[in-house]
């Protein structure tokens, strides 16, 4: 009997356990999480709702969101990149929000990139792009145009030393860093449908001037300008050893530029001469952050008042400016950004947001694969053609 | 001391148990209560004593790897992809809960009151000062001199005996209550829009559960759930689609689809060879040392095992990206020795066959110390009396091994050499973190690179192309690659029981 008695107990004990208090629950990455983390006590002192920020690290980010909240255990709050968002709103997993008055400090361009069908799904707080970042002690002027480009990278590269010209992660498969090559004449993603939405029937990855510049980059490979398969670890390796004049990167490499002592500046990616004469600066993928709110969340309102009365404020926009040291979508704060993030703002003038529609998957994996051949040496019209049938085969295009 | 133990898992399953009957999940429910009872049965009665030591091992079975095997055949039928993530109940929950702004919106600041026993009252007031009185249900104008009004320090609030304003704290924890609310008001619905407001909105979509219809509450339109989506008769569809049972469609595509049989030869080659010779390559070269390490003559042997060792007890995820780095054309070790000696660059990761190559030897490398190991197991295990005897007959040391140890090893080892095949078949990491499938190839139908085996063409096929995510098709592509594998091993174990007919 006693036995029985204290079976009861624990299983009574247990259900006590289950019983819940209002919590609001943020997936957030590491590098933003602490920051959260002092927001979320502040919340809690003045609200008494208690505030989880749960940490993962960016890249689990997104398949952590989709299962949880699909099991019906997801956040009320998650951080993400806008080019995430087309798989959300498709899955019906993120929430439209408004942003009331607000709304006219972010920069309209962060705000287009979390738009969907619309509809805004995101709260954007920093943006980021590539942009040329050269060594001052190998370019003194940096290039304007890809001609200059090309004479500094003939007149500084060295195979045996070694010593590159311009150095980008080109390593098989990155379409986002090969991205500005075609678009500098004429490629393009995805072209727009009569109501201003994006058709992923219209890819633009093999025309003429996507052609052209791919070709250029090609060109480049052969003449040893510029080193193949680099991956991110030897691109760490090559601003450790100084062994490259410039690089197309983002501003996520400047930690590394900055320890190993390059002596750098920072600016547009110089103009290509087209096939028909006129100059075009490259256009770079965009790629936007910010929080979004679960479409399943008991908690809207108080997601709501924390987003807009916590995180949408100069202090804490100042704080995720300085944290990942990215361009700010809140415009107040971009008062405060430092001469770095001003120059990889120069060349967002050239940006267009990543596409966020879940068709960007085939554009990853066959821009990707056309990189690789390219690389390997196949001609570059016969590479992105083939790209472009099989990603509007694999989208139902074809 | 047993009891406690019993308690504790009680309490696990019961808090389990709501969990799982909160999400609706019965099937894992009653599978869990079922183990749960079947658990204090086992344990309490004295009859099924046997049992308390099966039941557990079988449930834990059962859970690990029979139930994820029904559910992935399940998905396999089922359109589980990018735009079908949800069951459709959550679906409906979502567009019910859809609402459009109000042509006219009007707001309402409001006040919150609570009885002793949690009943809730709303004092509303618009935009005109216009007062109102709500229990969460409807709306009820108040007139100005109402009783129950009072003004205080310029605020109007409510007296109502037995309630009690809610502030502060007390009204966060309030707010999801009052975020369920939907007052119907005029042509409109109240909801909460804020903090401290209510705003008036339109319901967009109701379902009803007899027709199985969600209708369009403006347009009256009937939209019936087709393929996985909420259709009209015209043919326009609602996101978000929901998970839905689609047969063999999944099974049909793969088979009917021209592409995927296109790639399917080639890749399928490359599997078989590349498990093959990993397998072969790594067994010769683990029993080579092991021939070595059992001669008693060798000094040291201790640290060369030790030493040999080492690419097993490394992480494949460390030693993959460190082979990926020395293999790298530019700027890897090889190609640096080769370049500053014969001034040669070899393609290592970037040519089909080369890559194939280098994938071969980095898994030749992270397996040779497990084929060691067996084969010093089963070394020590071929009697000393068999070697005399064929020294005596007049066997050198080349016919002792041909003749009796490699035969004797291959009882004890061919199955084990299945599984390192059958390993190998499956091995996605290694792929994955050193080439991902690459390089690409010209004239591919689908993402098939050229060192891409069965299990990572289908990740790129399900996950990395198309539109997005596509489980069902992956599931059913899986289960195709384990009925190969499966025929494949009940091969080799049928040709291994010769084996022991003949020398055992």
């Amino acid at each position: 009997m006693k036995k029985l008695l204290m079976l009861v107990l624990i299983i009574a004990l247990a259900a006590v356990v289950g019983a819940a208090q209002t919590k609001l629950t943020i997936f957030a990455d590491d590098t933003r999480t602490p920051l959260l983390r002092d927001l979320g006590a502040q919340f809690t002192a003045d609200t008494g709702v208690e505030v989880d920020v749960v940490e993962y690290a960016w890249n689990d980010l997104r398949s952590a969101y989709v299962t949880s909240t699909q099991a019906g255990e997801g956040p009320d709050i998650v951080i993400g990149a806008h080019d995430w968002v087309g798989e959300y709103v498709a899955n019906g997993l993120v929430e439209p929000i408004d942003l009331g008055k607000k709304v006219a400090d972010f920069s309209p361009a962060a705000l287009e990139a979390f738009t969907v069908n619309g509809a805004l799904y995101g709260l954007p707080y920093a943006s980021e792009n590539l942009a040329l970042v050269y060594d001052k002690d190998l370019v003194p002027t940096p290039p304007r145009t890809w001609d200059g480009l090309l004479a500094i990278c003939r007149a500084v590269a060295d195979p045996e030393k070694p010593m590159y010209g311009l150095a980008f992660q080109n390593q098989a498969g990155n379409f986002y860093q090969f991205f500005p090559f075609l678009s500098a004449a004429g490629g393009y993603i995805f072209g727009y449908d009569d109501k201003g939405a994006l058709n992923p029937c219209d890819v633009g990855i093999a025309t003429d001037g996507a052609i052209f510049g791919a070709t250029l980059y090609q060109s480049m490979l052969k003449e040893d300008l510029i080193p193949s398969g680099v991956d991110w670890d030897t691109l760490n390796a090559l601003v450790e050893g100084h062994n490259a004049a410039m690089y197309i990167t983002g501003p996520w490499l400047i930690g590394a530029i900055k320890s190993a002592g390059v002596n750098y500046g920072i600016t547009q990616i110089p103009a290509i001469k087209g096939p028909n004469g006129a100059y075009n600066v490259p256009k770079v993928f965009t790629g936007v952050q910010g929080f979004m709110v679960n479409s399943f969340s008991d908690n809207k309102t108080i997601a709501m008042d924390f987003l807009m009365n916590y995180v949408a404020t100069m202090d804490t926009m100042v704080a995720l400016m300085n944290l990942g040291d990215r361009a700010p979508a809140y415009l107040p704060a971009v008062t405060q950004a430092g001469p770095d993030i001003l120059a990889f703002s120069q060349q967002a003038a050239f940006g267009v947001p990543m596409p966020s529609i879940p068709a960007m998957a085939s554009i990853w994996q066959e821009g990707g694969n056309a990189l690789d051949l390219i690389n390997n040496g196949t001609d570059p019209a016969t590479a992105l053609k083939q790209a472009q049938d099989l990603i509007l085969t694999a989208v139902d295009c074809k | 001391m047993k009891i406690l133990l019993l308690g504790i898992v009680d309490a696990v399953v019961v808090w389990a148990g709501v969990g799982l009957g909160t999400q609706n999940a019965y099937a894992l429910l009653s599978l869990l209560l079922l183990g749960g009872v079947g658990l204090n049965i086992a344990i309490l009665s004295r009859r099924a004593y046997p049992l308390r030591y099966l039941l557990p091992s079988l449930l834990v079975l059962f859970g690990m790897v029979v139930y994820p095997i029904l559910y992935n055949v399940y998905i396999s039928f089922t359109n589980l992809q990018t735009g079908n993530l949800l069951q459709k109940s959550q679906v409906i929950h979502l567009l019910e809960n859809r609402y459009a702004p109000a042509p006219e919106e009007t707001i309402y600041a409001y006040q919150a009151y609570l009885s002793d026993k949690d009943e809730l009252l709303l004092l509303l007031t618009d935009e005109q000062g216009q007062h109102f009185l709500s229990q969460g249900k409807t709306l009820e104008p108040l007139r100005p001199d109402d009783q129950r009004l009072v003004t205080q320090d310029g605020t109007t609030g409510l007296d109502v005996p037995g309630y009690h304003a809610v502030t502060g704290p007390a009204l966060y924890q309030l707010l999801p209550r009052l975020e369920t609310l939907a007052i119907p008001v005029d042509n409109a619905t109240l909801r909460l829009s804020g903090i401290r407001q209510f705003k008036t909105v339109i319901k967009q979509y109701s379902y009803n559960p007899k027709t199985d219809r969600l209708v369009d509450l403006q347009t009256a339109i009937s939209y019936a759930p087709v393929d996985g989506r909420f259709t009209s008769a015209a043919g326009k569809t609602i996101e978000p689609g929901f998970q839905t049972w689609v047969g063999a469609r999944n099974f049909v595509r793969i088979f009917s689809s021209a592409a995927i049989g296109k790639d399917f030869l080639r890749v399928f080659l490359w599997t078989v060879v590349w498990a093959m010779l990993s397998v072969f390559l790594s067994f010769s070269l683990g029993l080579s040392f092991a021939l070595l390490l059992n001669d008693r003559k060798l000094h040291f042997r201790l640290v060369y095992r030790t030493l040999l060792l080492v690419p097993y007890v490394m992480p494949v995820f460390i030693s993959a990206f460190v082979w990926r780095g020395m293999f790298n054309e530019n700027f890897g070790i090889f190609n640096r020795i080769l370049g500053d000696l014969f001034h040669v660059q070899v393609p290592w990761l970037t040519n089909a066959m080369w890559a194939r190559a280098s994938l071969i030897m980095i898994n030749v490398w992270l397996s040779f110390p497990y084929m060691m190991l067996i084969s010093l197991g089963a070394l020590q295990s071929i009697p000393d009396q068999l070697y005399e005897a064929a020294r005596v007959d007049g066997a050198g040391a080349w016919r002792r091994f041909w003749s009796v140890t490699l035969p004797l090893l291959m009882i004890s080892l061919a199955p084990l050499l299945i599984g390192s095949f059958a390993f190998a078949f499956n091995n996605f990491t290694l792929i994955y973190l050193v080439t991902a499938g690459r390089p690409a190839v010209l004239g591919a139908a689908t993402p098939a690179g050229a060192t891409d085996i069965l299990i990572s063409w289908t990740y790129r096929i399900s996950f990395q192309g198309g539109s997005g995510n596509n489980y069902g098709l992956a599931a059913a592509i899986s289960i195709l690659i384990f009925v190969m594998i499966a025929t494949i091993s009940a091969i080799g174990f049928r040709m291994s029981r010769h084996l022991e007919e003949v020398y055992g």
